[in-house]
């Protein structure tokens, strides 16, 4: 047979399932789905369970016996059987109405919340699948009634009605409300996002959900979109999470980022989390806290390389391949001498392009320009555009190296500054 | 150094938290409300200042639960609604705060062109620049300094406390007033306790409340402080409200002078109570109703773009959140024809937009205090039974005179 139908959620939801006989089972309140089965060909979550209503009671039965049938546009939920479905697909699947109705879900393509109008299904000879979620003003229409009267209407002007769907593979939903899910296996759609925007959409949604989503992270992923996070959103989810959990995620992040995530939340509390972090990093970090507000050294980053002038390119290049630094550090590389004073700068590009055996001593570029970790912050913009530079080394009152200020922190705080004159 | 800049946090803390009572209050004396309380005053005297009483603690008790929810939840009162009572609820209730709210926008272009009137220009200038500035405020993102202006402005709300104390008020007859009114039981009294209960909880604060408590990312901790912001804010309101009504009743109801506009108020004032005071007057009158019309119409498209899934907000672009600034810029430019038609039914209009709101303030209560009390939203955070029983007493009292307005007029 390869008959199929299309329908609506909200056409099924309040309608009467029928019996062989023809006789009210009672009415249709929810779909119970459950997400994709290994083995299973088709990718989309199909539906296992109804929840029907009669009288004041409300069962939910294996969607197995179960039709749905479109005749001449009048939809027709039929049952040749009523089974009891299982406790386990009950705690495994969600309900489509209570989770996905009404309720924001993840545009994976779009990359942002949007509100569940209605949700399509298909009937194919075994099964039934969730194909898409309706987000359009049709959808909307739909809801409320009014959809076909006012499309015959618009007709004569001809107008139409955009409808907007989403396929179900590009969504991911968010609300599980108290549903116990296995949470990190049904957001694995969220980790293919960009941090800055998975940080958004995390901001965008509700207190609870948004702690979930981010628990559901792996720590390298909740790090990099923490960094992107809101000041509010970051003490929020802080305070929701386990201390053990939050030291985790911090140690995975610079140390310039920790101390002012720090600096937000409430003095026991990160005092809690530098003795969960491990010593060296918290050791840094610590350090980073003393610098107050408006210095050079409240924004550095202290993850810093350096080399003595003696060593050879290929001896340095050799040390990088060890330590696999992040970009914006390998980037940026410094000479210091033996009491760690800062002599000089070279870049990756000198690097590169240099002899294996020269030594750095050849190629550094001396007498570089540097900032004090005490200076204030307003004079780095212009040094930055002065001398057209991506970083600048920090030193303090001894010359000696401390980090160095990145062209990034730079804007950030510019845009911080601006944001706050609005 | 770490422990001295945690404990100078600390002492920002009440600072920092104050805020969103504050401003609700402040909008919440709007063209719409001054209006009321001006025709109160001098219709009936100091006979209903007692409304205030009451008004005041149900505002109190609505705002906290809203503060409650925001904090709570993080989200705001139109996805609420929207999550738990679905589409249809969700459209009776929006088409219709819409449609008021479009009104009260119209109320406040009002008050705008009344205002300055006073001082002699006419509203075929005022209103379009005002309309002009405050669409611009907004769509350019200047939002938030434009806020912060308004606060230290509303300040000026004050100026009433002014205009009042230079009518010279009966303050022993103030007090016999509020202890034992005398008013006669009739239709338009009765029409008056309405508008003044309705314009000082209009639903669409509510909104407004909840998602600045969110914006502000306020926590359960600092529960007390948001508490005191809250009764500063309708403290503000209630005082403001007080000598609105005190300075039209010591003036214009002792002469005999009956208004119909805030506007005619400041007219009134001026041979009783010297230029100065009517000038006080109009000014005061001209900075809440520029306030209001700034938030109105923004909170009005928010919410509703909130309710139906579209994108919403001042930092967003006009491609991202089409709807949204069709719909804010809509509102603002329907209000303004409104007023520009010569000869305006504004009164009727403005009692019309006071009906619809009387008449959805309890429909918006219901579902807030469904909301609040469901443990699976609030968690251990669920209204104390004080809080039930003066919220649905509200809504009780309120849907029986919304209802009793509405039906009144047909006995007339």
């Amino acid at each position: 047979m390869t008959s199929f139908t299309t329908f609506y959620l909200s056409r099924i939801i309040g309608r009467k399932a029928f019996d062989s006989g023809g006789s009210s089972l009672g009415v249709v309140k929810d779909l119970l789905i459950l997400m994709n089965q290994s083995g299973q060909s088709f990718g989309r979550p199909y539906v296992v369970g109804i929840k029907l209503k009669k009288g004041k009671i409300y069962a939910t039965y294996s969607f197995e016996h179960f039709r749905v049938e479109k005749t001449r546009g009048k939809i027709r939920v039929n049952c040749s059987q009523l089974v009891e479905v299982s406790a386990e697909n009950i705690n495994e699947g969600l309900f489509l109405a209570d989770v996905i109705l009404d309720k924001q879900i993840v545009d994976l393509n779009g990359r942002k919340l949007v509100r569940v109008n209605d949700v399509r299904l298909v009937s194919v000879s075994e099964s039934t699948h969730v194909i898409a979620v309706d987000i359009g003003i049709e959808g909307l229409l739909r809801r409320i009634g009014i959809s076909r009267q006012l499309k015959f209407l618009l007709s004569f002007f001809r107008i139409k009605i955009p409808s907007k769907f989403i396929l179900w593979d590009d969504v991911e939903a968010v609300d599980y409300s108290n549903l116990n899910i296995k949470l990190s296996k049904s957001y694995s759609k969220l980790q293919t996002l960009h941090p800055s925007d998975l940080a958004d959409i995390i901001e965008e949604l509700g207190k609870k959900s948004s702690t979930e989503v981010f628990s559901a992270l792996d720590e390298e992923k909740a790090a990099d979109v923490m960094e992107e996070l809101e000041t509010e959103t970051q003490v929020h989810i802080i305070e929701t999470l386990s201390v053990e959990k939050v030291a985790d995620v911090l140690e995975k992040m610079p140390a310039d980022e920790v101390a002012d995530i720090l600096d937000a939340l409430e003095e026991d509390k990160a005092e809690l989390l530098l003795k969960e972090m491990q010593v060296d990093t918290s050791e840094e970090v610590r350090e980073l806290l003393e610098y107050s507000h408006n210095t050079v050294g409240s924004i550095m980053s202290t993850e810093v390389l350096s080399f003595s002038e003696n060593h050879t390119v290929d001896e340095v290049i050799h040390e990088l391949r060890i330590k696999k630094p992040e970009a914006e550090e390998l980037y940026n590389l410094f000479v210091t001498d033996d009491r760690d004073e800062l002599v000089a700068t070279f870049s990756l590009r000198d690097l590169v392009i240099s002899e294996p055996d020269a030594r750095i001593g050849q190629i550094m570029k001396p007498s570089p320009v540097y900032l004090f970790d005490d200076q204030k912050i307003d004079d780095i913009a212009e040094i930055i555009s002065k001398y057209s530079l991506l970083a600048i080394p920090v030193v303090d009152s001894n010359s000696i190296l401390q980090g160095m200020v990145v062209i990034d922190d730079v804007v950030e705080d510019l845009i911080n500054k601006r944001r706050t004159n609005k | 150094m770490l422990r001295n800049r945690f404990i100078f946090r600390r002492l920002g803390l009440f600072l920092v938290i104050l805020g969103p009572g504050i401003i609700t209050g402040s909008v919440d004396n709007d063209a719409g409300g001054i209006t009321t309380y001006a025709v109160a005053g001098a219709v009936y005297g100091y006979n209903l200042l007692w409304t205030l009483i009451p008004s005041f603690i149900v505002l109190v008790v609505i705002q906290e639960m809203n503060a409650r929810m925001g904090i709570v939840t993080g989200k705001g009162l139109a996805d609420l609604i929207r999550e738990n009572a679905g589409v249809k609820i969700t459209f009776f209730i929006f088409i219709g705060l819409l449609i008021a709210d479009i009104g009260n926008t119209t109320t406040e272009f009002a008050g705008i062109a009344g205002s300055l009137e006073i001082f002699g220009v006419s509203k075929y200038i005022s209103v379009p620049i005002a309309g002009f500035l405050v669409w611009i405020l907004v769509v350019k993102g200047t939002y938030k300094l434009a806020e912060r202006i308004f606060l230290i402005f509303s300040i000026s709300l004050l100026s009433y406390v002014i205009s009042a104390i230079m009518g010279k008020p009966h303050w022993g007859e103030i007090g016999r007033a509020i202890i034992h009114p005398r008013i006669p039981v009739n239709t338009q009294s009765l029409a008056m306790v309405i508008g003044i209960v309705g314009t000082t909880i209009a639903p669409w604060m509510q909104f407004y409340m909840q998602s600045s408590v969110i914006e502000k990312g306020l926590k359960m901790k600092n529960y007390k402080y948001t508490l005191a912001d809250i009764f500063i804010g309708c403290v503000t309101t209630v005082v403001v409200a007080f000598f609105i009504i005190v300075a039209c009743a010591s003036t214009l109801h002792v002469n005999g002078i009956t208004i119909n506009e805030a506007r005619d108020a400041a007219v009134a004032l001026k041979p009783m109570a010297g230029v100065l005071a009517s000038q006080v007057f109009a000014f005061g009158l001209f900075i809440a109703s520029i306030f209001s019309a700034t938030i109105l119409p923004l909170a009005t498209a928010f919410y509703v773009c909130e309710a139906f899934g579209f994108e919403a907000g001042i930092d967003k672009k006009w491609d991202e959140a089409k709807e949204f600034y069709i719909l804010y810029t809509g509102i603002l430019v329907l209000a303004m024809i409104i007023i520009l038609i010569p000869n305006a039914p504004l009164i009727f209009i403005s009692l019309w937009s006071q009906v619809i709101n009387g008449f959805f303030l309890p429909v918006v209560l219901v579902c807030m205090i469904l909301l609040v009390n469901n443990k699976k939203i609030m968690g251990r955070y669920v209204n104390k039974p004080l809080n039930n029983i003066i919220g649905w007493s509200a809504i009780l009292v309120l849907a029986v005179l919304s209802i009793a307005l509405l039906v009144l007029p047909f006995f007339n």
